[in-house]
């Protein structure tokens, strides 16, 4: 039996549903040693910003339970370098690209858009509302991050759409009341499709020291502790709008990644598992050909918010 | 290009109070790395602690390593109860190794504690491949915690102790005993140890003008240049290269790399 995995999240073909969560997969060609990239759906790059970015000062990260908290504050070569750098090894290698991006300001964000659109450096766009590690956290208080203003969703949302035609996903908080208000915000702005989740926000403190463990205090809680926050915040906002999702948050092996198919998600990204197992997005792949293969699933998409409620 | 293996456990000693010393069979591994090296270790299958352990190379053997540690956290607890027989999951090797220069006549190890764990590689490749015997300083918190004094003695090499209570050796810091040493311009310094040391160290190198490389340490969730959690402070001006990654652009850096000021 043949099975088919492919998907098209909001235009953008994935010859399997499986990408990388921007920030655990640098530029791609880190983890080719390891194995062939390409064969993934999707290679999602590091948030991309105008100009390059130093990112916190350290420490950056410090383990959980289960995960990781981490505050690395977009570290990224800028959108130059990776024009220049990044993205021809990604091309020549026949991968396809979501090009992840971060702005200060709509306009930005559209430019960053614009310009991955005209080098032909992306094959859709991911753009990151959510980031947590970018904020003083000393004086930040209530909507901080963009994707928590349905409102302020809506309008950087228009202004990418209105700068390009390649797909546009826009990456959303965990860290609000209702995902469907930002997600319906979105898709009313244009989006093509939803990431979900970022990190959910977390502090690490040492009794030691007194002191919090990361400089920036604040952190972004990532891996299977967070999986089944992330799994109902799918099912929510699959349920409150009409575009794909590309589900993410915890993912290790193909069970996991199923239940957010499950759940409604189009698409997964497996996210800081790499860094424990860095080929762990290729065995998610060859998991969920084997789960169809043993259900009889001929095309995966037939999975896509089947979860079976009495 | 680095492996990823199921590798079995030849021997696991406790060495010192709370150090341990793991010999791993793992030839194609020993084969790529160099002294300087780093692996990671997956401590247990399970998700707490997540992530692996990195951990230089204490020896580098025709078929297997050794790697020196101590337990510092849940993660080196689990690693000490690993038995020989038992097979743990090694990734490797990664980072870049020290370079060797055999124009220097002198080298001179400065390693504190535990720091001194990538040095007896470091040793057995500057005997082999520069025909030189270098030296080194020991310094630690007492003489129980001296580690591979012995290893240093069979291979020839000039030892100089220094303990923080004066149990043995000098009771001096590991930057007091090298400045002591005289080292001159043909000499050049590798450290390794906690941070106030190796910036200590630098200052003396600074001071007599030669040239000092340090292995750094650091919490890292991928050891493969990705996650940038290991980062530290460079002295560099250029925005997108003020931070460097432990794990491949170091571990070993040239000192002067590093901003010392920020730690």
């Amino acid at each position: 039996m043949s099975i088919n995995l492919e998907v098209n999240v909001g235009g953008l073909v994935m010859k399997n549903p499986v990408t990388v969560g921007s920030g655990t997969f640098a530029y791609g060609q880190e983890y080719n040693s390891y194995f062939d990239v390409s064969r993934l759906g999707a290679v999602t790059t590091k948030s991309l910003s105008l100009k390059p970015r130093a990112g916190n000062k350290p420490p950056r990260l410090v383990e959980t339970p289960a995960g990781m908290l981490n505050a690395i504050g977009l570290q990224n070569v800028g959108i130059e370098a990776y024009l220049r750098d990044k993205a021809p090894w990604l091309r020549e290698h026949n991968c396809t690209i979501i090009g992840n991006i971060y702005g200060y300001s709509p306009e930005e964000y559209a430019e960053l858009a614009r310009r991955l659109e005209a080098e032909g450096a992306a094959d859709a766009i991911e753009a990151n509302l959510s980031c947590p590690n970018v904020h003083d956290a000393r004086t930040a208080r209530g909507c901080t991050l963009v994707a928590q203003d349905p409102e302020q969703v809506q309008r950087y949302t228009e202004a990418i759409r209105a700068a390009t035609k390649l797909p546009l996903f826009i990456k959303l908080s965990p860290n609000v009341i209702d995902i469907a208000e930002s997600a319906l915000a979105a898709e009313a702005a244009g989006a093509d499709g939803l990431s979900l989740i970022n990190t959910l926000l977390g502090i690490g403190i040492n009794p030691e020291t007194r002191r919090p463990i990361l400089s920036n205090i604040v952190g972004g809680l990532s891996g299977p502790a967070i999986r089944p926050v992330a799994v109902k915040l799918v099912w929510d906002a699959a349920r409150a709008v009409k575009i794909p999702i590309i589900g993410m948050g915890g993912i290790c092996n193909a069970n996991d990644a199923l239940q957010f198919i499950l759940a409604g998600a189009t698409a997964v990204a497996v996210g800081c598992y790499t860094f424990r197992k860095p080929d762990a997005a290729m065995d998610v792949v060859n998991g969920m050909e084997d789960y169809c293969r043993r259900h009889g699933v001929e095309k995966i998409t037939d999975l896509i918010g089947a979860m079976e409620m009495q | 290009m680095p492996y990823i293996l199921d590798c079995e456990i030849t021997s696991h000693q406790e060495v010192a109070p709370g150090h341990y010393r793991l010999v791993a069979h793992a030839p194609e591994i020993a084969a790529a790395a160099a002294a300087g090296q780093f692996c990671m270790l997956e401590v247990q299958e399970g998700f707490y602690p997540f992530l692996r352990r990195p951990m230089c190379f204490e020896r580098i053997y025709p078929d297997s390593v050794s790697i020196l540690y101590k337990i510092e956290g849940e993660g080196t607890r689990l690693l000490s109860r690993f038995t020989a027989g038992q097979s743990i999951n090694i990734q490797g090797p990664l980072g870049k190794p020290f370079p060797l220069n055999g124009a220097y006549q002198r080298h001179i190890m400065v390693a504190g504690g535990i720091g001194i764990a990538p040095f007896p590689a470091l040793a057995e490749a500057i005997i082999a491949q520069l025909g030189k015997t270098p030296e080194v300083i020991i310094a630690a918190r007492n003489e129980d915690l001296l580690l591979c004094e012995d290893i240093f003695q069979q291979m020839g090499c000039k030892i100089h102790l220094a303990t923080d209570d004066g149990s043995v050796g000098k009771k001096a810091f590991a930057s007091e005993v090298l400045d002591a040493l005289e080292p001159s311009k043909d000499s050049i310094v590798y450290c390794c140890g906690p941070m106030p040391m190796m910036k200590a160290t630098h200052a003396v190198c600074q001071q007599r003008k030669i040239p000092c490389l340090a292995s750094l340490e650091a919490e890292m969730a991928c050891g493969d240049g990705v996650c940038l959690g290991c980062v530290v402070e460079a002295n560099v001006e250029i925005e997108a290269e003020r931070m460097v990654r432990v794990c491949c652009d170091g571990p070993v850096f040239d000192s002067t790399t590093i901003h010392w000021e920020s730690y």
